[in-house]
C-alpha cells in the first residue's frame, strides 16, 4: 500500500520537488547575501561604537523582500491542499478507480490512512524545508527587527508552517472525499484554507494563552509615542501603542480617570486644539497630545510577551495538527459508510 | 485459508437498496450454492450492478442482509482477498503501466499468484510496458480480469464483463474467462443484459427485472421445471393447479404458453414441448415489464390487442 501511494504521488511529488529545489537555491543565496550585508554594516559602524541605526537600516533593507517571501510561504498550505490534498480521493472517485483498488485485499480505511500518511508526510516535509530555510535566511534580520509575532512572520517561521501544511492537505483530501469531484474540491480547499489562515492569526492566536493586561497612563509623551489618533468611527482611540518585547493584541479606548470612555466631543475638541504660541508643543501630535495629556487619561493594553513565542508556535501547531487528526478520523469514518 | 464449504456463495434476505429517488433492488431473497457459474441477466437498469456492487461491498444495503462466503461483504482484508470484482467499465489507473498494475496487485494481495498474472498477460498479448491509459476497451477488460483473478479468489464477480467488446471478441473473451474460473476452482457471477453472453457459460441463472428477482436456479432445473405448452384456446384461462403461467400468446384456436410446473400432468389436448432458455428468460422479463400477457395473434399472424 505504501508502494502504491508513493507510485501515485510520484508525478505531483516531482513538481513539488522541482519547486522546492528552486526555492532552496534562492533561499540559500539570500541567506548568505543577508549575512554579508549585516557584516558590511557592522564593519562600518563598529569604529563609531553605536550600531543601532546601522542595524535598523540593515533590517529595513530586507524587510519588504522577507515579508514577500513569508507571504509566499503562507500560500504553501493552500497550494498543498489544492494540488496534493483535494485530488487524492476525488480523482479516484471521479475516474472510478476506487472500484479497482477497494477490491484488492486492503480495507478502505487502511487504504485511506496510508495515502493520508504518505502524502501528508510529503506535505509536511516540503513545508518544513521551506520554512526552516526561510527561518535560517531571515534570522539576522529577525534578530534586529524582532517582529516575531507579526501576523505574516509568525506563520512563516519555524514549525508552524509544517502543521499548516498537514492540516491543509488533510482538509483538501476530506473535501475531495465529500464532493467526489476534483475541481470543486480544489476550489473549495484553496478558499477555505485562505480564510482559515486569515482568521486564525486575528481571531484565535491572540487567545492561545491568557494575555497580560496593563493599564497605561496616557501622558503627552505616551500619546506622542502612538502611531495614530482617532479612527474612522470617530471614537476616542489611539493606535500603534507598543509594549517593549511584547505583541500588543488589543488597546482599549481612551478612558477617563473614572474609567469611562472619553466622549468623542472632548476628544475631537482636543484634536483641533490650538497650539500655545508661548510654549509650542513638540512631538508627533503637537497640541492635541498636550490637550489629551492634560485630561489624565489612560488605556488598557492587552499583550502577549515575546518570551511566549515558542509556547505559541507549539500551541498553534498543536491546534492545526489536532484539526488534521480529527479530519482524518472523520474521513476514516466517512469512507466506510458512504460510497458510490 | 478458512473455507466453510457449507456456506453458500451468496445469501440475501430481504435485500433492498434505495437511492435518493428510486429503488434499485427490492426485497431480494437469494441463495446461491457454491461451485456454480452464475449468470445474472436483466434489462439495463434492472438492478444488476447494484446487486453485484452490494455483493462486493462497494455499496451498503438500505435494508435486509447479505452474506457472501459466509460473511458480510468486504468484512475485512481477509474477506476482500476471497472475492474478486471487475467493475462495469473495468477501471484501471491510466498512468500505471500494465506491469505496474500487476505489481500493485502483488503488493495489495497476500494471495497474489504472480505467475498466473504474467502468464495471462502474455496469453492475451498485453505489453507489460504499456500505459493502461492507452489500452483499448477489450485490453482494459483483460487487464482488470487478470487483476481480479490473480488474487485467486473463491468468488469472482464480473459486472457486464463483455460490454466493452465487439461481438466477435465477446465469445472468445467469455470462453477464456470461464477456462480461467474453472482453473481457479472458483465460483463466478457475471451479469449481462444479453442472455446470449451468459447462456454459453453459466450453469445457474438469476433473472433480475424491475429491481426484483424474477427467477433463480440451476439452468438444468429451470429447463426441467418450465415447459412450452400449446393448448386449445381458453384451456389455460382457469389456471390449473400446480401450473404457473409465465407468458402466454393466443392464436385463434390455440394458446401458446410458457409455464412453470415442476410436476406437470399434461392433459391430452395439450402439446408439451421443452422450453428454450431464451424463451424462458424473455417470458419472465416480459411479465416483469408489465407487457400484456394475453396478446392475440390472428390466424394471419397479425397481432391484435
Amino acid at each position: 500500500m505504501i508502494w502504491m501511494s508513493l507510485r501515485q504521488f510520484r508525478a505531483p511529488a516531482l513538481v513539488g520537488v522541482a519547486a522546492l529545489a528552486l526555492l532552496t537555491a534562492y533561499l540559500l543565496h539570500l541567506g548568505l547575501d543577508i549575512r554579508q550585508a549585516r557584516d558590511g554594516y557592522l564593519a562600518q559602524c563598529r569604529p563609531q561604537g553605536d550600531c543601532t541605526r546601522a542595524l535598523a537600516q540593515f533590517a529595513a533593507d530586507y524587510e519588504n523582500l522577507l515579508l514577500f517571501l513569508a507571504a509566499l510561504l503562507g500560500l504553501v498550505p493552500a497550494v498543498v491542499g489544492m494540488f496534493w490534498g483535494a485530488p487524492l480521493i476525488a480523482r479516484e472517485l471521479e475516474a472510478g478507480t476506487h472500484r479497482l483498488v477497494w477490491n484488492q485485499s486492503v480495507t478502505r480505511r487502511r487504504w485511506l490512512l496510508v495515502k493520508l500518511l504518505v502524502v501528508g508526510v510529503g506535505s509536511m516535509t516540503a513545508a518544513g524545508v521551506a520554512s526552516l530555510l526561510l527561518t535560517w535566511a531571515a534570522s539576522p534580520v529577525d534578530a534586529v527587527a524582532d517582529a516575531r509575532f507579526s501576523t505574516v512572520v509568525f506563520g512563516a517561521r519555524n514549525i508552524a508552517p509544517i502543521a499548516y501544511a498537514a492540516f491543509a492537505f488533510v482538509f483538501g483530501a476530506v473535501v475531495g472525499l465529500l464532493t467526489r469531484r476534483t475541481l470543486p474540491a480544489m476550489a473549495m480547499t484553496v478558499l477555505a484554507i485562505l480564510v482559515v489562515q486569515f482568521a486564525v492569526p486575528n481571531l484565535v492566536r491572540p487567545h492561545l494563552m491568557p494575555p497580560v493586561t496593563v493599564d497605561r497612563a496616557m501622558t503627552e509623551d505616551a500619546i506622542n509615542e502612538a502611531r495614530a489618533l482617532g479612527s474612522i468611527t470617530n471614537g476616542a482611540t489611539v493606535r500603534g501603542i507598543t509594549v517593549r518585547d511584547a505583541w500588543v493584541t488589543d488597546v482599549s479606548d481612551l478612558r477617563t480617570r473614572a474609567g469611562r470612555t472619553l466622549d468623542s466631543r472632548t476628544f475631537n475638541d482636543c484634536l483641533s486644539a490650538p497650539d500655545d504660541p508661548a510654549v509650542p508643543a513638540s512631538g508627533r501630535f503637537g497640541a492635541a497630545a498636550r490637550c489629551l495629556g492634560d485630561l489624565d487619561l489612560h488605556v488598557e493594553i492587552t499583550y502577549q510577551p515575546h518570551r511566549r513565542y515558542w509556547p505559541f508556535q507549539f500551541l498553534e501547531s498543536g491546534l492545526y495538527l489536532l484539526a488534521a487528526g480529527l479530519l482524518t478520523l472523520f474521513g476514516l469514518w466517512r469512507i466506510q459508510r458512504r460510497i458510490t | 485459508m478458512p473455507q466453510d464449504v457449507s456456506e453458500p456463495v451468496l445469501r440475501a434476505e430481504g435485500l433492498t437498496k434505495r437511492y435518493d429517488r428510486h429503488t434499485a433492488l427490492t426485497d431480494c431473497d437469494l441463495t446461491i450454492p457454491r461451485g456454480r457459474v452464475i449468470g445474472l441477466v436483466g434489462p439495463n437498469g434492472a438492478g444488476k450492478s447494484t446487486l453485484l456492487q452490494l455483493a462486493c461491498g462497494l455499496i451498503a444495503p438500505t435494508s435486509g442482509t447479505l452474506r457472501v462466503l459466509g460473511a458480510p461483504p468486504a468484512a475485512d482484508a481477509a474477506h476482500l482477498a476471497r472475492v474478486g470484482f471487475v467493475a462495469q467499465d473495468t477501471p484501471v489507473y491510466g498512468s500505471f503501466t500494465v506491469a505496474e498494475h500487476l505489481r500493485m496487485g502483488a503488493r495489495l494481495n497476500p494471495t497474489w499468484d504472480g505467475s498466473l498474472a504474467d502468464r495471462r498477460i502474455a496469453q492475451v498479448g498485453l505489453d507489460p510496458a504499456q500505459k493502461a491509459g492507452g489500452l483499448s476497451g477489450g485490453q482494459r477488460a483483460q487487464l482488470a480480469l487478470t487483476m481480479a483473478a490473480a488474487k485467486r479468489p473463491e468468488l469472482l464477480i464480473f459486472d457486464e464483463p463483455a460490454a466493452a467488446l465487439d461481438p466477435l471478441a465477446r465469445n472468445g473473451f467469455l470462453r477464456n474467462l470461464m477456462e480461467f474460473v474453472s482453473e481457479l476452482e472458483a465460483s463466478a457471477i457475471l451479469s449481462s443484459h444479453l442472455l446470449g453472453d451468459v447462456e454459453l457459460v453459466c450453469d445457474h441463472l438469476i433473472v433480475l427485472c424491475a429491481s426484483r428477482v424474477q427467477i433463480a436456479g440451476d439452468v438444468a432445473d429451470l429447463l426441467a421445471d418450465h415447459h412450452r405448452l400449446v393448448a386449445p384456446r381458453g384451456a389455460l384461462d382457469q389456471r390449473p393447479p400446480g401450473l404457473d403461467v409465465i407468458g402466454i400468446e393466443h392464436t385463434d384456436r390455440y394458446s401458446r404458453a410458457v409455464v412453470r410446473a415442476p410436476r406437470l400432468r399434461p392433459e391430452t389436448a395439450w402439446t408439451v414441448e421443452p422450453v428454450r432458455l431464451e424463451e424462458l428468460v424473455l417470458a419472465y422479463m416480459s411479465r416483469a415489464a408489465g407487457m400484456p400477457a394475453g396478446r392475440t395473434v390472428t390466424a394471419a399472424g397479425e397481432v391484435v390487442r
